[in-house]
């Protein structure tokens, strides 16, 4: 790694952040390598697993969906590591590389998607591509699929994992682990 | 103020502020020479704390942005709705003006 060298699963002593890094590998999300970087801060690291499990598994908006807007922020954050990983929950659940392609590509005239999933696949694209066109009329055309609540639920999970992917970009470790 | 060559900052915050800066405007720049520069100052531990804090407002700032929330507290102090304080501060209170966002 050119940047920070993961710390060593038997150097993390600490039963929660070894329980959250597990929940990390199963999930494959993110994975077992940025788990262990961040693991050099370990207040940080559950703080951040914690919220990045959260905001990936729970709340009301579509697992999949989710996992399809989070390989599509990686590419737009350039970072090999998290656009290669995969949510083994999304994937059971029956999410395919295909639906992950077109997400990531010209969603906006797919057959694969509902509306609805275009808005989501929408705000994550222009959040950081062009957050100037995410205004009070974007939210309101997102109100007519989504209530205020699911949108916050989004527009977290996108920054959150936006902003870990950048991090993690610069480390510069492309190899998914 | 350009930070770099500000008398404010001593060599190891400036490199935060630029490791900060570089990282919401040209990440590919983050590579190894800048982490060996930045160890010359700080530790890896220190470094993670950095990159990850850095990472986190990157991602939630611009999305509060998107949101463009007005002050909770009118000048007075009452706590406001968001109706409200748009009526109190007007389209482009100070808390947008300063960070851009008009």
């Amino acid at each position: 790694m050119a940047g920070i060298e993961p710390v060593s699963p038997a150097e993390i002593r600490d039963p929660d952040l070894q329980a959250l890094i597990e929940r990390c590998e199963r999930l494959g999300v993110p994975g077992s390598l940025f788990p262990r970087v961040l693991a050099r801060v370990p207040e940080y690291a559950k703080a951040l697993l914690r919220a990045m499990l959260l905001s990936h598994t729970e709340g009301n908006v579509d697992h999949k969906l989710k996992e399809i807007i989070r390989v599509q922020l990686a590419r737009r954050a350039v970072d090999p590591y998290f656009a290669g990983l995969r949510s083994a929950k999304a994937m059971a659940d029956g999410l395919d590389e295909a639906a992950i392609a077109a997400g990531c590509d010209d969603y906006e005239r797919s057959p694969l998607f509902s509306e609805a999933e275009k808005w989501a696949l929408r705000y994550a694209d222009q959040m950081y591509l062009n957050p100037a066109s995410v205004d009070a009329a974007f939210y309101a055309g997102m109100k007519q699929h989504y209530s205020e609540a699911q949108i916050m639920e989004l527009g977290a999970f996108i920054a959150l994992h936006y902003g870990m992917q950048v991090f993690m970009r610069t480390l510069g470790n492309g190899a998914p682990a | 103020m350009n930070t770099q060559t500000s008398s404010r900052w001593n060599a190891a915050g400036k490199l935060a502020l630029r490791y900060s800066e570089l990282m919401a405007t040209d990440p590919a720049a983050i590579g190894p020479e800048f982490h060996d520069e930045l160890r010359r100052y700080y530790s890896d531990e220190e470094i993670v704390e950095l990159g990850s804090f850095i990472g986190f407002n990157l991602g939630f700032h611009t999305f509060f942005g998107t949101l463009k929330f007005y002050p909770m507290f009118a000048p007075d102090g009452r706590l406001v709705n968001q109706q409200e304080s748009a009526r109190i501060y007007g389209d482009a209170p100070a808390s947008l003006v300063s960070a851009g966002r008009t």
